[in-house]
C-alpha cells in the first residue's frame, strides 16, 4: 500500500477557451491536513470539485489508495469515502434538515417507498452528536435557516460517510468563532484517525494555523508547496499573487480618530429575541466595530439600524437628517447605506445586469423631470463606478453572476459609494474575497473615513474589526457587554475574554 | 478585453417566432382566385390591429405584476365586471358620461383589492386571482341576466370609430411604456421580481409597489373594458372570457419569464400579443375557424414556442456558468 491516499497526475480542466486547472500534480498523505490557497479564480474550487466527483477532469489521472479513481458523480465519490462541503450553498431548501443530511442516501430509511421519519431523525441526531456539530431543529425546512446552520448540515452530511478525504471549500468564512473552533477540532480528530482533509480558505493566518502543508495555486497551476511550520503569512501571500505584498493592509495607527459630530444615536433598542437595550453613538469619520459569537446579535444590529427589523422599543436617530429610522425606505432616502452579510441572496440581483445592480440604490438620484430615469444616466453611473473600482467585466450589461466573488463584492459596496452617504453599515464586507480585493475594500473604508462618513463594521473576523475599528462593541446574547477603544487594550485576548 | 454581444438567444426566439408565424400564415392565406394574400389586405390588417389592441392594453398593466414575479388571472373578469357595471351606472343614473370613469374606477378598485391582499396578507397572487376569476364571473353573469344586453349609448358611439380607438390606444401605450421602462415604478417592479430580498434590504417600498402594480393591472383591465365595449358595441356574458389566458400567454410568448425581473420589457407584450392574434386570424383566413380546431392549433403552437423560449432560457444559464469561469480567470491574470 502506498503512503498516499490521493495522487493526481497531470490534471487539466478547461471551461471554454480558458484553463481552470493546468497540469496539476498533487499528492496527499494519509493523516495530512492540506491547505489550498490562491486568488479568486485560481482554480481551487475547480480542483476540489473534480476530486468530489462534481465534474470530471479533461485529462490526467487520479489515484485513490493507489487505484485509479474516476468518480461518475458525488455519490460515487461518497463510495470512495470522499466528501465535500461546497462554497456556495449545497443544501436543498424545501427539505427538512434530516433529509438533507442523508440526501441521495435516504433509501436505507424507506419502507415500501415511505420515509421513516423517526429512523432518519435518529440517525441524523447520532451523526450530529458523533462529530460534535451543533444540531439545528431536525424537522425544520432548510430554506428558512441562516447560512451558518446550513453549513452545519452540509458539514454533518460530509462527515456522515466517514470520509478518508474531507474537502472543505471556504467553510470558515460563514462561521462564527465558536463554530470555527468546532471545525478546527473536527479537523484534529480527522488527523488523529489517520484520515485526511483538503481545506480552502482565504484567511492565510488561519490556514497556517490549521493545516500541515499548503499548496498555492495561481492561474490554475500549482506554484508551490510549503510546510506550515516553516513559512510565514507574507511568504504565502506573495506566492499567491506572484509579487511582494504589504504585510499590513489594516490601519497602522493606534489612535481613535473621529469628529465630535454624532451621526447616529441608538438608544435602548430592543428587538424581540435578538437585541436587548442596545445603546451607542457613531460619529462622523468613525469606524465602529461590532463583534461577537454567532447568536450574539451583531448582524441584527445592522438590520435594525437600517430599519429592517420590527423594533419593540428604543430609538434609532440619524442626527444630520433629524430622522428617527423606522423603515429601510427612510434609510435609502436619507444617505444611509447597508451591505448585508449574505451577498447573493440578500444584496445582489445576480441574474440582472451589472448596470441594474449599480443603479438600484440610486434610482431617486437618477430621476429627472416627471420621474424620468434615462438608461443613459444609469449607464454613466455604472461606467463611472466600474472604472473607479476597477471591476473586471465584459461590459455593464453582463449579468452579475458572470463575475467572480471579489468583483461582485465591489459592486455590492460600490453602488453605495456612488451616493452621498452619511452612514454606511457594513456586515462582513470581505466575506469570500481574496487578499487583493480585501486590501482594496479596506482602502475604500479608510477613504470613506477620511471623507467623514460614519461606519458600522460588523464582522465575524476578529482581526478585521481590530484592524479597522476606532471603537469596538463586543456583544453577547443580544447585549453589548463591553466597549473597547483603539488606544486601549485593543487585542484579541481582551476581546475574547468578554465575548465568550 | 473583447466586447461581448449582449443579445441573448432567449430574446431572439420571440422575434423569430413572430416572423415565422406571420410569413407562414401570410403564405397560407393566398387566395388563387383573387391572386392576393388575404392576410395583407388593409381591411384584415386593420382588423388584426383592432383585435390586438384589447390584449395589449390589458397586458400593459399586467406586465407590472408579472415583472414582480406575481400574476394576475383576474383581468378577464375584471374587464367584464367593470364594463357591465359602468354601462349599467350610465343607464341607471341617466348620466352617460359616467360610463368611462366608472368602468375605470371599478377596474382599479378590484386591482387595489388584489394588491392589498397580496402585499399585506401575503396570499399568493395566483390563488387569489383564480378565486376572483371564478367568483366575479358569477357576479357578472348575475348582473347580465338582470339587466340583459346593454348597448353602448349613442353619445359614446364616437368610440367605435377606428381613428379614435387607435389614437386612444397610442396615447395609453406611450404612457404605460414610459412608466414601465423609464420610471421608478417599472425599475423597482423588476427589482422585486429579480430578488425580493434584495429589494427589501436596499429599501424598495415593496408593499407600495405591489399595490401600485395590481392597481395598474386593474385600471388597464377597466380600460380594456372600454375598448371591448367599443369593439362589440354592447355588454354581454362573453366579455373578457379567456382574456386572462390570452394576456398571460402574450406576455410569456413575448419572452418575459414567469419569474419576471429584468426579462420583462415593454416591447415584448406587443410582440406576444400580435403573435397570438395572427395565429387566430390566420386560422380564420384558412377557413379553419371552427373553434375546436382553431383552439387546438393555438394550443400546440403556443406549446412549441414556449418550449423553445424555456429551452433557450436554460441554455443561457449554462453559458452564463461557463462565462463565470472565464471572467474570473481573466481577473486573476490581470491581478
Amino acid at each position: 500500500m502506498s503512503d498516499y491516499i490521493l495522487e493526481i497526475h497531470g490534471l487539466n480542466k478547461h471551461f471554454g477557451p480558458t484553463y481552470a486547472n493546468r497540469n496539476v500534480d498533487f499528492t496527499l498523505k494519509k493523516g495530512e491536513i492540506r491547505g489550498l490557497i490562491g486568488e479568486n479564480g485560481s482554480g481551487k474550487s475547480t480542483l476540489l470539485s473534480q476530486i468530489a466527483g462534481i465534474y470530471p477532469p479533461d485529462t490526467g489521472e487520479m489515484l485513490v489508495n493507489g487505484k485509479p479513481y474516476k468518480p461518475k458523480d458525488v455519490l460515487d465519490a461518497y463510495d470512495n469515502h470522499i466528501s465535500m462541503v461546497l462554497q456556495e450553498l449545497g443544501v436543498v431548501g424545501n427539505l427538512p434538515v434530516s433529509v438533507n443530511v442523508f440526501f441521495g442516501r435516504t433509501a436505507q430509511f424507506k419502507k415500501f417507498r415511505v420515509l421513516n421519519k423517526k429512523a432518519i431523525n435518529k440517525a441524523a441526531t447520532e451523526q450530529f452528536e458523533k462529530w460534535g456539530i451543533p444540531m439545528p431543529p431536525l424537522n425544520e425546512y432548510v430554506g428558512t435557516m441562516q447560512i451558518e446552520s446550513r453549513k452545519m448540515i452540509e458539514l454533518c452530511r460530509a462527515m456522515s460517510i466517514e470520509p478518508e478525504i474531507l474537502l472543505l471549500d471556504e467553510v470558515t468564512q460563514s462561521l462564527s468563532l465558536n463554530n470555527r473552533e468546532m471545525l478546527y477540532n473536527l479537523l484534529k480528530r480527522q488527523k488523529e484517525m489517520g484520515k485526511s482533509a483538503i481545506v480552502i480558505t482565504h484567511d492565510v493566518e488561519e490556514m497556517i494555523e490549521i493545516c500541515d502543508t499548503i499548496t498555492v495555486l495561481r492561474d490554475g497551476a500549482v506554484v508551490g508547496n510549503v510546510v506550515s511550520a516553516e513559512t510565514t503569512a507574507d511568504e504565502v501571500k506573495s506566492m499567491m499573487v506572484g509579487r511582494q505584498i504589504e504585510g499590513d493592509y489594516y490601519r497602522t495607527d493606534k489612535e481613535v480618530s473621529y469628529k465630535d459630530e454624532v451621526v447616529l444615536s441608538v438608544k435602548d433598542l430592543n428587538v424581540d429575541g435578538e437585541l436587548e437595550d442596545i445603546t451607542f453613538d457613531v460619529h462622523a469619520g468613525e469606524i465602529l466595530g461590532f463583534c461577537g459569537l454567532s447568536d450574539s446579535g451583531i448582524h441584527a444590529v445592522g438590520q435594525a439600524v437600517y430599519g429592517l427589523s420590527k423594533v419593540k422599543s428604543g430609538d434609532i436617530y440619524l442626527v444630520p437628517n433629524d430622522l428617527h429610522i423606522k423603515t429601510p425606505m427612510q434609510s435609502l432616502a436619507n444617505n444611509v447605506g447597508y451591505v448585508p452579510k449574505d451577498r447573493d441572496s440578500d444584496a445582489m440581483m445576480i441574474d440582472a445586469s451589472i448596470r441594474e445592480n449599480f443603479s438600484l440604490p440610486s434610482m431617486t438620484e437618477l430621476q429627472g423631470p416627471i420621474g424620468f430615469i434615462s438608461p443613459g444616466s444609469m449607464k454613466k453611473l455604472s461606467n463611472r463606478m466600474v472604472e473607479q473600482l476597477s471591476v473586471k467585466c465584459e461590459g455593464i450589461m453582463r449579468p452579475v453572476n458572470s463575475l467572480s466573488g471579489g468583483n461582485k463584492q465591489k459592486i455590492n459596496l460600490g453602488r453605495w459609494l456612488a451616493k452621498d452617504l452619511k452612514l454606511f453599515i457594513l456586515d462582513c464586507p470581505t466575506r469570500g474575497v481574496d487578499v487583493g480585493v480585501k486590501a482594496y475594500i479596506y482602502s475604500l473604508m479608510k477613504e470613506a473615513k477620511n471623507n467623514g462618513i460614519a461606519m458600522i463594521l460588523i464582522s465575524d473576523e476578529l482581526t478585521e474589526v481590530l484592524g479597522m475599528a476606532d471603537r469596538l462593541m463586543v456583544m453577547k446574547d443580544g447585549r453589548i457587554t463591553k466597549t473597547i477603544r483603539r488606544d486601549e487594550d485593543f487585542t484579541e485576548q481582551a476581546v475574547i475574554e468578554v465575548m465568550i | 478585453m473583447k466586447k461581448k454581444s449582449n443579445i441573448k438567444l432567449h430574446d431572439i426566439i420571440p422575434f423569430a417566432a413572430f416572423v415565422v408565424i406571420f410569413v407562414f400564415f401570410t403564405i397560407a392565406s393566398y387566395n388563387p382566385r383573387r391572386g392576393t394574400f388575404l392576410m395583407l389586405s388593409p381591411n384584415n390588417l386593420l382588423s388584426v390591429l383592432e383585435q390586438t389592441m384589447q390584449t395589449i392594453i390589458v397586458a400593459s398593466g399586467t406586465l407590472f405584476v408579472v415583472a414582480q414575479g406575481s400574476t394576475d388571472m383576474s383581468v378577464g373578469v375584471n374587464l367584464a365586471l367593470s364594463g357591465v357595471v359602468g354601462v349599467w351606472t350610465g343607464y341607471a343614473t341617466g348620466l352617460h358620461f359616467l360610463i368611462i370613469p366608472v368602468t375605470l374606477l371599478v377596474g382599479t378598485l378590484i386591482g387595489l383589492f388584489n394588491g392589498f391582499v397580496v402585499a399585506k396578507l401575503k396570499i399568493p397572487s395566483f390563488m387569489l386571482t383564480i378565486a376572483l376569476l371564478i367568483g366575479i364571473r358569477g357576479l357578472v353573469n348575475y348582473i347580465q341576466t338582470k339587466t340583459g344586453v346593454q348597448a353602448l349609448p349613442d353619445s359614446l358611439a364616437f368610440l367605435k370609430s377606428s381613428p379614435v380607438k387607435i389614437a386612444l390606444f397610442a396615447v395609453i401605450l406611450i404612457i404605460m411604456a414610459y412608466m414601465f421602462e423609464f420610471t421608478k415604478i417599472g425599475r423597482y417592479s423588476r427589482a422585486i421580481g429579480e430578488n425580493e430580498n434584495t429589494a427589501r434590504y436596499v429599501g424598495v417600498p415593496i408593499t407600495k409597489m405591489k399595490v401600485i402594480a395590481f392597481a395598474l393591472s386593474g385600471l388597464m383591465a377597466g380600460m380594456g373594458g372600454v375598448f371591448s365595449l367599443a369593439y362589440v358595441g354592447a355588454t354581454s356574458q362573453q366579455m373578457g372570457v379567456f382574456l386572462e389566458m390570452r394576456v398571460i400567454t402574450a406576455i410569456l410568448l413575448g419572452g418575459v419569464l414567469v419569474t419576471g425581473g429584468t426579462s420583462a420589457k415593454f416591447y415584448k407584450i406587443l410582440l406576444g400579443s400580435f403573435s397570438i392574434q395572427i395565429i387566430i386570424n390566420g386560422l380564420a383566413l384558412m377557413n379553419k375557424s371552427d373553434s375546436y380546431i382553431s383552439q387546438s392549433v393555438q394550443g400546440i403552437l403556443l406549446l412549441i414556442i414556449l418550449a423553445l423560449t424555456a429551452w433557450s432560457g436554460t441554455r443561457n444559464l449554462r453559458s452564463g456558468k461557463d462565462q463565470e469561469e472565464v471572467s474570473s480567470k481573466t481577473e486573476s491574470k490581470e491581478a
